[in-house]
């Protein structure tokens, strides 16, 4: 079992293995779902708020998704194909919230979003 | 003899080493965080570090397929240098006609830079139809003069009467070198696989003189490629200057103790 303390197998073997694991996680949480909340600023559910999910490029942003939330302000998009993204919500009569960054790990990562998006009336 | 304590110079290679290491520390904390080196208070320790500049890496080019295309091409690099510089350094182990002629011819091609010769090894590639090709990117670092003088300090390390056992024994030449010298000399040929490996990592002026198609680009190509995509470039340049050197660290931390016995072979010979 000598063979197993050389350096170039342990280190090449633990990248191996690092990269195998990797893929296996990505494999379980890639579905494309993003779920979360809209609330108003006093953290009341809004529901029937549209949520526009969006990527943007060097000039524009381009929509990829839009959602409709349930009366208790839940959205739910599925399969989307982004690690860069951008969410925004609005209902009439409440207000708006303008466009969100997040970042992900991996193209269609499987994304809770723990903070709810606020909306509130623009001044 | 007075022992003059130790500890004064540690501490100045200690100072040395940390002065000689902060453009590592700065790109690798401003892959993590972004922060330029303007940025004000200044820190050592990145904030709110994140690996998200290596995710836009990953994805705005085709970093895997460059990935692949420079690790072909070195290990091509590197297989045909263990070959060629093993055999032109064996070659000068030996006596023959004008042999110091061709030592002089060698170390004077050294000082040849290699723009200089780039049309014509263009034109030569073009004729035996390498262009855009790993093989065509791979050609003119198949043999290193550096290298060949590292098996041939080995080499020259070896006692003579072990060839000279092989050759009564009946053993060709290239067996004597296969079998007898190349065991022996294992730091050498960790110095060439590095040497042969960097060298070949880092090439851009070559591929870029060579390749037409995307497709078969290198990552220093890429990284190129990448500053004219990505228009916020800070982080996550920094970030793909640490996904090119890595394997390449990787590679030198690994045989590093191969690669300086290989350097010094011969260095203390009379």
């Amino acid at each position: 079992m000598v063979w197993l303390r050389n350096r170039y197998l342990l280190t090449l073997g633990s990248i191996a293995l690092l990269v195998g694991v990797w893929n296996i996680y990505v494999a379980l949480n890639n579905d494309g779902i993003i779920a979360g909340r809209a609330v108003t600023a006093d953290q009341q559910p809004v529901g029937g708020a549209t949520v526009i999910l969006s990527e943007r490029s060097l000039l524009v942003a381009v929509p990829k998704g839009r959602a409709t939330t349930n009366e208790k302000g839940e959205f739910r998009f599925t399969g989307h194909a982004l690690h860069r993204l951008y969410l925004e919500a609005h209902k009439e009569g409440v207000g708006r919230m303008p466009p969100k960054e997040f970042r992900l790990y991996f193209k269609g990562q499987n994304l809770s979003i723990e903070k709810p998006l606020v909306l509130a009336e623009s001044r | 003899m007075r022992q003059y304590p130790r500890w004064p110079i540690h501490l100045i290679l200690l100072v040395v080493s940390a002065l000689m290491l902060i453009p590592f520390v700065w790109v690798l904390k401003t892959s993590l965080s972004g922060e330029n080196i303007f940025s004000y208070p200044p820190s050592l320790l990145p904030r709110d570090p994140h690996l998200f500049f290596y995710v836009d890496v990953w994805y705005t080019i085709p970093f895997f397929r460059y990935l692949v295309n420079s690790a072909v091409v070195s290990a091509i690099v590197v297989a045909a240098n263990i070959v060629f510089n093993s055999m032109a350094g064996y070659a000068l182990t030996r006596n023959f006609p004008a042999k110091r002629a061709m030592i002089l011819l060698f170390l004077s091609c050294m000082m040849i830079p290699f723009q200089v010769t780039i049309i014509p090894a263009y034109l030569i590639t073009k004729k035996m139809a390498l262009l855009n090709s790993y093989l065509g990117m791979a050609l003119p670092v198949c043999s290193t003069i550096i290298c060949i003088f590292v098996f041939k300090a080995s080499f020259e390390a070896i006692p003579k009467s072990l060839i000279d056992a092989a050759r009564i024994d009946g053993l060709p030449e290239w067996r004597i070198v296969l079998r007898i010298l190349l065991p022996l000399s294992k730091s050498a040929i960790a110095t060439n696989v590095i040497l042969a490996f960097i060298w070949s990592w880092n090439n851009f002026l070559w591929p870029l003189v060579i390749i037409r198609d995307q497709e078969m680009q290198t990552l220093p190509l890429g990284l190129s490629r990448f500053l004219t995509v990505v228009e916020d470039t800070t982080g996550a340049l920094y970030a793909f200057c640490i996904m090119v050197l890595l394997p390449g660290l990787i590679l030198f931390l690994l045989a590093q103790k191969e690669f300086i016995a290989g350097l010094t072979t011969g260095a203390a010979k009379g």
